[in-house]
């Protein structure tokens, strides 16, 4: 189960300049208020367009660093109190997912097995469990180096899940996926919800209306760095009167570009 | 504790898979001192063929009999020098310097009327202004016994002409002798112990980062510290490990040299290679926290390079602060990281015994300076991936 109560960020950043003169500083309000509850065994999207916001409040929930004013828990603990706890507790695949390059697949998921506190042989044995979940079984002891997206996909995915977490954290797990390893992502997040497959709480980011509607039990609209509605996706067709989930997207988050 | 362990061990074979780089930091770091040694030595064993040889190349000898007479009767072989000698000694064509004799030598030395003879040789000619001195040394014998000559048929004591009598008693042993030339060998130590870091220190920090590694690193339940301690183990581990094979490499490098006197000063055996093995280890330390400092900070692995240049500058001109400052050493130079050690090797290669207040120094700051590095880098860190 993951909270996000009314999270806010700003960060500096700086204009261009000329040659010679230093840019101006400018506050950029990144996050301004994102609410979400994921509660467990529920697929929860997090849904916005491009710099919406929702790396930014994923990688707070992931305790990159702290949200300037909200609350995040995971499980009921307290993120800014115990990141280390709810690290343990969560299966995170962020916005950066690199591997090692000269470490087979087996040996980057096993790696962060044991970071997690797994003994060697369950961490191995865990990692030939999620690469048949994942169909990854012809790479797993291959060097991760000459793997395509998908591949590496695939091993960052196995890599995040590796210590049987009850919360997964995706942030726009399909970008760069083809159709097919698309469709494998998402039998696989439905199994994971599933109580055979745990009953996981999973959240995952995107800014594609197709995932989200064959996906999501529960959607949560982020723009301009606000949760601005959520709901199941009939709820949120109800509450734009759209029949398409595309139209209720853009006049739910911006209702002056629909005005215009 | 143990997840610093496992990042240890995880960094490690990670760095010992990059084989390639392994073996360009490898090949220099193993072939540099010895090849210097070995040329070194050949330069050393020409000199001392030379002064065997006993030749002397001069200019005009033959109309000078006397002088041509006792430079024979000193066993020296008269060679006559090319036409353009002066031309050969500024292109350092010719190695060894010209006595040169004038025409009317006989005549004027008959008359008494101290003929000038010249030594022709070019100072920026290293190898030609080396033989000045035993030409020097036989002209002084030719004045010494025309004069003893003199006097004994004036029938005066020849005692008069040396009121003082001089003898020279040098005070260095055999092996500071040599460390007269040998000086230079504990750069190669440092800058191996150096080379060996630096790749593993920048991959492990800027390279995860620019990979895209650092930020799933993160989103482990390790603390920071742990994380940054097991890097840093294996970038000083790494850096121990090329010391420890370069400083070995001069073991069965002194085997090549061509000098029998220097072999006989150059005393290196696995004693030696093992203290300066061991000195190192606080210098490994230390710039091992120090470079992974810098490139924490840095985005790309290329920027963390172009940032440790500093680094690798700083450390391989403190050799040059010995050489700049004849006036011995200082006690500061045993507080500085790169100095202390190469002052404490330079001590070994004397083999004179380390005392503890001489060592202690370095180790103290070199320790001291790792724990605010990674202290630096474990706060850094987050920090640096959300930027």
């Amino acid at each position: 189960m993951i909270e996000i109560r009314d999270v806010h960020k700003q960060f500096t950043s700086r204009t261009g300049a000329g040659l010679f003169k230093r840019g101006e500083k400018r506050i950029v309000h990144a996050v301004q208020g994102v609410t979400l509850d994921a509660p467990d065994g529920r697929i929860t999207g997090l849904l916005g367009a491009n710099g919406a916001g929702k790396t930014t409040t994923l990688r707070m929930l992931a305790g990159l660093f702290a949200p300037d004013a909200g609350h995040i828990a995971v499980d009921g603990i307290a993120v800014k109190d115990s990141p280390l706890k709810a690290l343990a507790r969560m299966g995170i695949l962020g916005d950066a997912h690199g591997l090692y390059p000269r470490l087979s697949a087996r040996e980057n998921i096993v790696y962060f097995g044991r970071l997690q506190g797994m003994e060697p042989d369950a961490a191995n044995a865990r990692a030939d469990e999620l690469a048949k979940l994942l169909e990854m079984q012809s790479i797993l002891d291959r060097r991760a180096e000459g793997f395509s997206q998908g591949e590496r996909m695939k091993t960052a995915l196995a890599r995040a899940l590796v210590h049987d977490p009850a919360n997964i954290v995706l942030d726009e797990p399909t970008n760069g996926l083809d159709v097919l390893a698309t469709r494998a992502l998402r039998e696989a997040l439905r199994w994971l919800r599933s109580p055979a497959g745990g009953g996981k709480c999973i959240v995952f980011s995107t800014h594609i209306m197709q995932e989200v509607e064959q996906l999501c039990d529960e959607v949560v609209v982020v723009a301009a760095g606000r949760s601005v509605a959520r709901g199941s996706v009939p709820a949120l067709l109800d509450q734009a009167g759209a029949t398409r989930f595309e139209d209720a997207f853009v006049k739910l988050a911006f209702p002056e570009e629909v005005a215009a | 504790m143990k997840q610093a362990w496992i990042v240890f061990a995880k960094e490690l074979a990670d760095a010992l898979r990059d084989r390639r780089t392994l073996l360009r930091i490898l090949v220099p770091a193993l072939l540099m001192g010895p090849l210097l040694l070995t040329a070194l030595s050949s330069l050393i064993a020409s000199l001392e063929e030379r002064a065997d040889r006993r030749e002397l190349m001069a200019v005009g000898l033959d109309t000078a009999p006397t002088l041509k007479n006792f430079i024979e009767r000193q066993t020296y072989v008269i060679k006559a020098a090319p036409a353009d000698y002066e031309a050969q000694l500024r292109a350092t064509k010719l190695l060894e310097p010209v006595l040169v004799v004038p025409k009317d030598f006989e005549a004027q030395l008959r008359a008494g009327e101290a003929p000038t003879v010249e030594i022709v040789s070019d100072s920026a000619n290293q190898r030609a202004a080396a033989g000045i001195g035993p030409i020097q040394r036989v002209l002084w014998g030719f004045n010494q016994e025309r004069a003893s000559l003199n006097m004994a048929m004036r029938g005066v004591s020849i005692e008069l002409l040396q009121p003082v009598d001089i003898q020279e008693r040098d005070l260095a042993s055999v092996q500071a002798r040599a460390t007269r030339l040998t000086s230079i060998l504990p750069m190669f130590i440092i800058m191996a112990v150096l080379y060996g870091a630096l790749s593993a220190a920048l991959d492990s920090t800027a390279g995860e980062r620019e990979r895209g590694s650092l930020e799933p690193l993160l989103m482990n339940p390790a603390p920071p510290g742990a994380i940054v301690v097991g890097k840093w183990g294996a970038v000083a581990l790494l850096g121990m490990a090329v010391a420890a094979l370069s400083s070995l490499s001069f073991v069965p490098a002194q085997w090549l040299l061509r000098s029998d006197s220097l072999q006989a000063m150059f005393q290196f055996g696995i004693e030696e290679a093992l203290a300066f093995w061991l000195l190192q280890i606080p210098l490994a330390a230390g710039l091992s926290g120090l470079l992974m400092a810098l490139a924490i900070r840095s985005k790309t692995f290329k920027e963390a390079q172009a940032g440790s240049t500093l680094i690798v500058t700083a450390v391989s001109l403190t050799p040059m602060v010995t050489l700049l400052n004849p006036g011995g050493d200082s006690p500061w130079y045993l507080w500085v990281p790169g100095l202390a050690q190469n002052t404490l090797m330079l001590a070994v290669l004397k083999g004179e015994a380390l005392r503890w207040e001489q060592v202690l120094p370095g180790v103290a700051v070199g320790f001291a300076l790792a724990a605010v590095a990674l202290w630096y880098v474990a706060r850094s860190m987050r920090e640096a991936v959300a930027r």
